[in-house]
Order: structure tokens, then sequence, then C-alpha cells
């Protein structure tokens, strides 16, 4: 409850909205409880008065016209206005969620999966955005409809009405405990449904093992098993919702013959006149459809509140790696040179287990380093601190001399770039992937970029060449072609200082060679920190860093440290002879 | 193949009885609830006349309670019999579905999206349950609730002042008609921006280094914001067009009561009718909008429905491509020899021949090695063997009969198959490695395990063989799953067993045992195996070298290095391509 209490504050802008919203569901609220009370005044005056009075009838038929009129109205803008306010508000948690999340720090990521995020932004919002509409509404128009109701009965006949609102508290009883079990058996069956689509999923998408192994009846036998519960949980949950609506009718149809009955002895004893029979009859059948909406509100908040809470978890943490207070001002320095110096650097990400040991170098202005090790050196681990994915426990990184943590993050990261082994292409044209959408990069350097890393001659061969379509998990592009185009990206943004994470991927040896071109063509005029998979690659190094558990055990060139008969000299030997494991044969042989 | 209009039409059919008795209850419910406001009516007049006493009030009282529950008992009686009989319906439909897909080729796979057919199975049956359940119950109870409140109307209110009430209220089922599917549409493409936005979402955060990496925060969030704006114009658009429906559809019920009201206040006025009929009739008008109303959504439910029963007759009309031939004979004791000659093989849906001119033979017991480059045809090729693809007559041969004349059953009973990617279900290990075995020992499966060098994996798994693969159990890395895969197809123990490039995610070690392995355990039995590393052919009896899809090269492993082509190349490359695994 509180958490939803918290994301209150993004409505403020709507309150004039919500107010509206309030003022127009009165309005048709009141056209509604006007209308059966307009047909009791025509009644009992003009029709059965003693002076049968046309004209007075054709007054009560304009002015119900003007009344409904007013009700379609009232009800058409309301929708709107809810709708908008609501939408709105949503959009409000969605766009500060979202930035919220992407404010966070690495570690943050880490323990949170993508997918729950992404359920987080895109459906838990939506689930809160029912509080804003269709909770709010309920409770305004349905409590509202109640009260005036019960108004018009005690203002119609003070005992009758006392009689009908015995009916309140058993209609909110039997309406919540089949709304709560109704919400279980939905629950059952959605359960059992989806269990039904990842069979099928699975099936489909091993239809050939089944039939190499002519297990096709055992798959249909579980199928149908599957299918069988489901057909189970769906019956029940369908035989209850009829026994619900219907109890609920039911009660309908013997509340109007009780009044019938009570109001009856009233007419008979001339204590009420016949028109106010005939507006009990009206009011009792129309107690039934708020009180049932609320209770299906009462789920609807439930689940509001659970949404609410995932959200509010979120918006709760703290970035680990903070913005600098005092921040150094890029602009009066001189342009950045790009001298790398880690000193004394410890680190862990788990307290205790430090994958860093007091690691200290220097890597002068312009130079290609590169830095190997088996799989846990530590060889990552040092990249993301530079770029402060992390912050070290000790020890301080500076560029030019300037600690980097007193750099505004996105200055940092216009410093320091950074290609993965792993590109990620986003849902967009080649020239959008290039320039990562950015509005400040013409295609004049996007194609400048890709000419500078060879990519253009393959980016020309696509299909619609720079406005070829590409998807984020189609895999369009082959491997070579999506280092390529992540060496572009960072030729366009030109950052001083480039850290280089190779990948391990298999590439036949024409992909090799253009990638190395790439390579290199990228490397040129800055500095630039690789961490190599292959040893090929920093042959020619300025130096070589070699980590061993966290610490660096080697430094010098390859000849250098060959020579040194170390862990390189080792790694080296081995490498050729492990050499079949990356086979030329070529990659994952389809 | 079934028709699901002819089975739909067979499944109505035998039912019958039920269905006549479920609509027939809801007929009933409808001709007792139109007796309620003609009872109410007929005490109305009873009041004013003064002919009512205490006995007449008791009874009459009593007369609309039993009406008013009788009419809920039939109603919801006859409204849960349609239900159940759809959801049976939707079971079927279902099931039979399933056992279509079973009898489809892997071509047909390959051409269809699972996601498309996964949204046949979803939705398509639903749409076509709701039409038979829902759509049945609402087109019965609005018919007859029509007719019968006409009917009532007519003969003890007026025929005049009905017919000229219900002027405005017989647009509702049109104006339902044509809102309806639009609202639908709009709401579609609300939905479809909403996954848009979570699509961005999940793209943004997994590339979230990236995007700190490049300072690109601000931009993404533009991108997001974008998708947010395009989510509340659409659902604006859906609101817009439902506001209106929510709002006209009560607005000319109004309007169809201040006729009534005037023409029926002026009737009884002027004593053409009494005063009962003129209360019952405003009463029996509220209860004519809802049915028009519904006929509205009927005619759309019908509408979506005979459109998924479209789709699904595509569906289930699909013929299977590979089945067996007429007069098909079962292969019977199968020694193992496998001869290729193949002059090309096209895939249903390629242009090129993927093969030509292969001409391979495989004596009875011989170990084949297949080795050649991305896409020179491997899988192609001992895919045909097993018919996943069929190969055209008289191209492959197993113990000299065509693979084409055999049945099926006996076909795929002799050779057993490890896929590239190792494919596991997602129930226990132990299941995964009987699949084919359902009665298999512990003691059978346990040795299975041994020879794919997969008994020290399984020992870390918490419970052992009973440990569940996938989401809810254990994610396997690429090569634990070929090694399970492994384990599954020596379990089959059949004459004939296919490797295609089963080893690809083990290292070097595992690999050298389970090759190890395989020679002994299938000694004297026919053994086909696709490899990129040379290791684990070079032991093999006959090599046979790819190359964009024909024969390059074959021999054995020292003829093949000794003519110095291809092969060797590769052998070479191997022994001194420098890379750390490290």
């Amino acid at each position: 409850m509180n958490s939803l209490m918290r994301l209150l504050p993004y409505a403020r802008g709507y309150v004039w909205h919500f107010v509206g919203v309030i003022l127009l569901v009165l309005v048709y609220n009141g056209t509604s409880v006007l209308q059966p009370y307009l047909v009791k005044i025509a009644i009992d005056q003009d029709i059965t008065g003693p002076a049968p009075n046309l004209h007075g009838l054709m007054d009560i038929a304009g002015l119900y016209l003007l009344v409904a009129v007013a009700g379609l109205a009232a009800n058409y803008t309301q929708v709107q206005l809810l709708q908008y306010a609501g939408q709105s508000v949503v959009r409000k948690i969605r766009i500060a969620l979202f930035s919220h999340i992407e404010r966070q720090s690495m570690r943050f990521f880490d323990t949170n999966a993508v997918g729950r995020l992404v359920t987080n932004v895109s459906s838990d919002t939506e689930t809160v955005s029912q509080f804003f509409t269709n909770f709010f509404l309920s409770m305004v128009r349905d409590g509202l409809s109640l009260v005036l109701i019960v108004v018009a009965m005690y203002q119609l006949d003070v005992r009758i009405a006392t009689y009908c609102m015995g009916l309140i508290p058993v209609l909110f009883a039997i309406s919540l405990a089949f709304r709560r079990r109704l919400r279980e058996r939905y629950q059952t069956t959605r359960t059992r449904l989806s269990n039904i689509i990842a069979f099928l999923a699975e099936n489909l998408a091993g239809m050939r093992i089944i039939q190499i192994f002519h297990q096709e009846e055992r798959q249909a036998g579980a199928f149908a098993q599957l299918n069988g519960l489901h057909r189970r949980a769906s019956i029940a949950e369908y035989r209850l919702s009829v026994l619900f609506n219907r109890t609920f009718e039911l009660l309908g149809n013997v509340a109007v013959a009780a009044v019938v009955w009570v109001g009856g002895w009233a007419v008979l004893q001339h204590a009420i006149p016949f028109g106010t029979l005939y507006a009990f009859i009206t009011y009792i059948r129309q107690f039934f459809q708020p009180i049932n909406s609320i209770t299906q509100q009462w789920n609807t908040l439930q689940s509001t509140i659970v949404a609410a809470d995932r959200i509010g978890k979120v918006l709760a943490v703290q970035p680990d790696v903070a913005e600098p207070v005092h921040p150094v001002a890029l602009e009066a320095l001189p342009p950045i040179r790009g001298e790398v110096r880690f000193e004394d650097i410890t680190f862990a990400y788990t307290p205790g287990r430090p994958v860093l040991h007091g690691v200290s170098f220097t890597v002068p202005a312009g130079a290609f380093v590169g830095f190997v090790g088996a799989t846990g050196a530590g060889k990552s681990s040092l990249m993301s601190l530079l770029t402060r994915f992390y912050d070290p426990q000790e020890g301080r990184i500076t560029i030019d001399g300037i600690d980097i943590r007193r750099l505004r993050l996105a200055d940092l990261h216009r410093i320091v770039g950074l290609v993965q082994q792993e590109v990620h292409l986003f849902t967009g044209t080649v020239a959008d992937n290039i320039r990562l959408f950015r509005s400040d990069i013409s295609d004049e350097a996007v194609v400048a970029a890709a000419k500078a890393v060879g990519a253009h001659e393959v980016i020309e061969r696509l299909p619609d060449g720079y406005q070829t379509r590409l998807f984020a998990k189609g895999a369009n592009l082959s491997m070579g072609e999506r280092q390529l185009i992540s060496f572009a990206r960072i030729v366009a943004l030109n950052p001083p200082i480039l850290i280089l994470d190779e990948a391990t991927a298999n590439l036949d040896s024409q992909t090799e060679a253009l990638v190395q071109t790439g390579l290199e063509a990228v490397a040129k005029n800055r500095t630039t920190l690789v961490i190599a998979h292959r040893l090929s690659t920093i042959r020619h190094a300025d130096r070589i860093v070699v980590l061993h558990q966290g610490r660096i055990v080697e430094e010098g060139t390859h000849e250098a440290l060959l020579a040194r008969g170390g862990l390189y000299a080792e790694l080296h030997r081995k490498s050729a002879v492990d050499a079949v494991g990356t086979g030329a044969a070529g990659g994952a042989a389809r | 193949m079934d028709n699901p209009r002819q089975l739909l039409k067979q499944y109505l059919v035998r039912h019958r009885w039920a269905y006549l008795v479920s609509i027939l209850s809801i007929i009933l419910s409808e001709i007792v609830m139109v007796q309620f406001p003609h009872l109410l009516g007929e005490f109305t007049d009873a009041l004013q006349a003064g002919r009512v006493d205490g006995r007449t009030l008791w009874h009459d009282t009593a007369l609309l309670a039993v009406v008013g529950i009788g009419y809920v008992v039939l109603y919801g009686f006859g409204q849960m019999r349609n239900g159940m009989l759809g959801r049976q319906f939707e079971y079927e439909l279902r099931r039979k579905l399933f056992l279509h897909w079973e009898t489809l080729s892997t071509a047909y796979f390959r051409q269809r999206s699972i996601g498309d057919l996964l949204n046949h199975a979803l939705n398509d049956v639903r749409s076509v349950r709701d039409a038979l359940s829902g759509g049945l119950n609402i087109l019965t109870n609005a018919v007859f609730l029509l007719a019968s409140t006409l009917v009532m109307t007519f003969r003890t209110v007026s025929v005049k002042l009905t017919l000229v009430s219900m002027i405005p209220i017989v647009f509702v089922p049109f104006l339902v008609g044509w809102l309806g599917p639009r609202i639908r549409n709009a709401t579609r493409q609300a939905q479809e921006a909403l996954s848009d936005m979570a699509d961005l979402t999940e793209e943004s955060l997994t590339a979230i280094r990236l995007i700190k990496a490049t300072a690109n925060e601000e931009v993404e969030q533009r991108r997001f914001t974008e998708r947010v704006d395009a989510i509340v114009r659409r659902q604006m658009g859906v609101f817009r067009r439902s506001a209106l429906m929510q709002s006209l559809i009560p607005f000319m019920g109004s309007l169809a009561f201040v006729i009534a009201l005037l023409y029926g206040g002026f009737l009884t006025i002027t004593r053409e009718i009494p005063l009962g009929s003129f209360v019952a009739f405003t009463l029996y008008l509220a209860m004519l909008i809802t049915p028009l109303q519904e006929m509205g959504y009927v005619f759309n439910y019908f509408q979506r429905a005979s459109a998924s029963l479209q789709r699904l007759e595509v569906l289930l009309t699909e013929v299977p491509d590979i089945r067996d031939e007429p007069g098909a004979a079962p292969l019977g004791r199968v020694q193992g020899e496998v001869v290729i000659h193949l002059d090309a093989f096209t895939y249903p849906d390629g242009t090129h021949p993927a093969l030509h001119d292969v001409r391979i033979r495989v004596r009875p017991g011989q170990t084949l090695g297949i080795v050649g480059r991305t896409a020179s045809g491997k899988t192609t090729l001992v895919n045909l063997l097993p018919r996943i693809f069929d190969p055209p007559p008289g191209s492959v041969f197993i113990d000299g009969h065509d693979v084409r004349t055999v049945t099926l059953r006996s076909l795929r009973e002799a050779i057993s198959y490890v896929p590239q990617d190792g494919f596991l279900f997602s129930t226990t290990i132990g299941e995964n490695i009987a699949f084919s075995k359902a009665d298999a020992t512990r003691e059978e499966i346990l040795e299975a395990v041994r020879n794919a060098a997969f008994t020290e994996v399984l020992e870390t798994f918490p419970d052992g063989l009973d440990t569940l693969v996938g989401e809810r159990g254990v994610t396997l890395s690429g090569g634990q799953r070929q090694r399970a895969a492994i384990a599954r197809a020596l379990l089959k123990d059949a004459p004939i067993l296919i490797l295609d490039d089963s080893l690809s995610a083990v290292d070097m070690n595992t690999e050298k045992q389970i090759i190890a392995n395989i020679r002994r355990v299938r000694r004297g039995r026919t053994t086909l195996i696709i490899a990129h590393r040379l290791s684990a052919v070079r032991h093999a009896d006959w090599i046979v070298v790819l190359e964009g899809g024909t024969v390059a090269e074959q021999g054995t492993h020292e003829d093949l290095l000794r003519q110095g082509g291809i092969y060797a190349d590769m052998y070479r490359l191997q022994e001194t391509e420098q890379g750390v695994t490290a």
C-alpha cells in the first residue's frame, strides 16, 4: 500500500483532470438517477394524477431527453479525461523508471535479470495504470451511485429503504467470496494454458527428434495430459463464474419480489403512492451493479499493490557508482591526451573476495597495450574499473593525471570508448546502429567511420545499404560484419582512449583479415587497451601486461616476454598445441 | 486430413442432444423471464383497481420469486452446459492440431515461425471455442429474449407503442457491429506499441554496458520516450472509440425511453392502454437493449471464429510431405550398409541444389567421417538418411533398400541420431536419455551416460538423473547438452548411428574419450560422424570431404593427407593455428 502511495506524486500534474472526472461522474450519475425519478413524476402527476396532463408529460419527456444528452456528453468526456490522465501518469512513471534503471551501475545489472526489469517497465506499470483509471473510476462512480441510490431510496420511503440496506453486507460478502475463488481459478487456468504453450513450443522445435526417435505417441500422450488438465481448470473456472453471475441475478430477482411484497403492503395501506413502488423496483436492481464492480476492483487493487511494490523496489535502489559532487570542468582543460594510470588498485565484486590485488601500471598516451591471462585473471575487471562500471575498493585511476571519480560519468564515457566481445545490435538501420541513434553524428560521418574500418563495402552489399534494417535478435549479419559495425561505432564517436575486448568467436580466414584491418584502423591515433584472446592480435603491441589471479606477473614486449620464459611464454606454447580448438574448418558448422 | 469445419460439424452432430437440451433450457428460461415484467404490470393494474388484498399480494409475490428463480436456474444450466461443450471442443481441436503437427516434416517447420503456430493453437482455437460457448449462449439468449419480449409486448401492451419506441434501439446492433472491430483493431495497435516499448527496453538493458560506455543514456531515454508516447497516442485512440460506444448505447436506450414515455403516456392518458401495461413496457424496453447490443457482439464473435476456422483449416489440411509411400515395406533386420547415389538434392524452399553428385558407400559396420566447411552440405547429407528431408527416389539406400520405399517407422527405428544443438526436452535428464526407451533400466541409462563421458557432470547435479533440464532445473552448457544427446542416441542402440557435429562444444579431452567409447560400443555397427575437428574422424574407416555440396575428396586419413588437398590443408591449419583458449 505504501509503495502505491509513493507513486501518487506522479499524478500531481493531473489533479485537475481527476477532479474533472469526479465532477463529470457526478453529472452522469445524477442523470441516471434522475431518469427513473422523472418517470415517477410523470406517472404520479401527469398520467395517473387527478388531472392527466399531456403538456406536463411533454415537458417531462423534454427534460428526460436533455438529461440523457447531458449524460452522454458527461460520460464521453469523462472517459477521455480519465484515460488521458491515467495514461499520462503511467507515461511519467515509465520514463522515470527507465531512466532510473539506466542510471544504475553494473552491480545492479549483475543481480537483476533483464527479463524482470522489462516486466517492471512494461507490465507492472500497465497494472499500476489500472489504479489510476479503473480503480479510481470505480470508487468514484460506483461509490457515488451507491450513495445516490441510498439517498434516493431514503427520500422516497425510510422504512422500505432500511429493509433494502440489509442487502448491502450480504451482497458484498457473497461477491468478495466468489471473487477470491474466481481469481484463484483464473490463475490456475492461465498457468495450465501456459504449460500447454511451453510444451508446444518445445515440441514443435524438437519435432525432428520426436520423429527420429519415433516417440510421437508418447509426446501425444503427454500433450493430452496437459490439455486435459487445462480443460478441467477451464471448466471449473467457467462453472464458478456462471454460478457467481447467476447467484447475483437470483438475488436481484428475489429482492424485487421482496420489494413488491413490502411495497405492495405499503401501497395497500396508502402509506406510499404507486410511483414510489415503481421507483423502488428500479432502484433495487441498480443496487447490484456497483457492488459487483467495487468487489471486482478489490482484485485490481491487490494486483496493483504487488506491481507497485515491485516498481518501488527498483526505484529505491541508488547507483553504487556516484556522480562527483564537484566535477572537473572538462571544457576548461586542454584536450585529453590519453595517458591512463592505475595506482594500487584492489577490487572485489563480493566483499572479502578480491579479484584484483594492488594492481598498478601506466599506459602512455597513444600506446597500444595488450592484456593477457587465463579466464578469471582479472583482465575484464580492470577494464570495467576504467569505465567506472564499478569503483575499486582501494587505489585510484587517473587519466592525464585526473582521478576519474572527479569526472562526470558522461564525460568519462566520452573519453573512454569500449568495444565489447559481444556486439549488440539495435533494431533499426545500419546507419543508426553505427551512430547509435545520435542526431549529432551525420550520415557523412557514419560513412566515413565505416570506410575507416573497412566496413563500407560490406554494408554497401547489404540489400538496402546503410538503410538496411537490422534486428537485435535476428542474426541477419555475420559475426565478422557485426564486429566491423562495432568498430565503426567507435570511430564515429572518436574517444581518445579505447578498450577493446577481443571477440573469441571463430571467424573464417577472410573475415578474420578484414576484422584485423578494421582493428588496426580503430587503434590508430588513440590509446588502446586490448584484452586479447588470440596472441597474434597483440604480438606487435607496445607492451603486453600478463595477469595471473588478479596480479600483474609480467610486463614487456612480445619478444622480451618470450625470452623471459615465464607465464607468457607458456601461454604462447600452449596456444600452439591447443590450436585445433579454434578450428579453421570455420565457425559452428551448420 | 480433417477439415476443422467438418470437425466442428461432426462435433455438433455428435453432441446434438446435449446441445438441444442446453438450447432448450435457455429458450425456456427466456420464456419464463419475459413473464416477469408482465406479472409486475398485472400486479400494478390490480393494485390500481383495488383488487389486491393480503392473499393475492402473497400470491403475486411468490409467483414473481418463482419466475425469477426459474429463469436463473434454467439459463444458468444451459449456459453452463454450452460452456462445457465448447471447452471440450477446444480440447479436441488442440489435440487434433498436435497430432497433425507430429506428422509434418522438418521442411514444414523450417518455413514457419513457431510463434505463429503457437498463435494458432492458442488464439484461433480459443476464438472458435468462444463462439461455440459464449457466442452460442448469447445468440440463443439474444434471439429468443428479443422474440419473446416482442411477442409479449405485442400481445400484452401495444404493437404500435412497441414498434415506435424501438426505432432508436434497432441501430444498436449495427453500432456494435461497426465500432466493435474498430475498437479491436485499435486495441491491437496499442498492444503492438506496448510490445515495441518492451522490446526496446530489453534491447537497451541487454546492451547497457555499451550504452553506458558511450554515454548514450540520454539517446536511449529519447528513444524510450518516443515509444511511450506512441502508447499513449494509441491507447487514446482505443478510448475515443470505446467511449463512443459506451456512451451511445445507453443513449439509444434513453431515446427509446423518451418515446415510450411520451407515446405510452399519451396512450395511458387516453385510456388506450392501462397504466400496468405502460409500467410493464418501460421494463420490457430495458430488457430489449441488452439482447440487441449482444447481437452486435455475437456478429463479431462469429466473424472472428470463422476467420480462425479458416486459418485452422489451412493448418490442418497441410498434407505431410514425408510419409510412407504406397506399398512401403518394413526394413527388416538391418546390416547397416549405406549407399548414397545422389545426383542432386534441393531443399523444398531452395532454388539451388544443396547437394549434387554425391557417391558414397559405407559397408556394414564401418565408420564414416564427414568433414567440410560451414554450409558445405554435411548436415543436409545425413538428414537424408532418416528422411528428415526426403531424398529423390533411388538415391539413398540402406542394405540395398531405397529409404523412400520402406516404412518410416522401421527406417527410423534403424537409425539413432545426435543433433548438433543437442536438443533436450524440459524433463529430467534420465527421461531425456531414455527418450526412445521408456522402460530402460537405471543401469542401461548410466551405461549410456558413461559412454557419453557425462558421468562426472551428472554427479555435480543435485538430483543426478532426476535433475530437471531447462528453466525449472539446471541450464546445461552446449557441451553438456551434446553429451546428454549422445547418451540418448547410444541408449537407442540402433544399427546406424549419426553424429551431426555433436562434439563441437566439448573440449579436446572429452572428445577423445567419447570417440574412444563410441569406437568400442559401436564395433561392427555403422556409424556416421560429422565433425569439424579432424581429430574426431581421423580414425574413421573412410573420410569424405564435402565442398560446395559435393564430394571433393574421400579416402582414409592417410590417403587424404597424402593427396595434399583440402583435408591436408585443414589438418595443417588446425595443427598450427594460434589461439589461446584461456
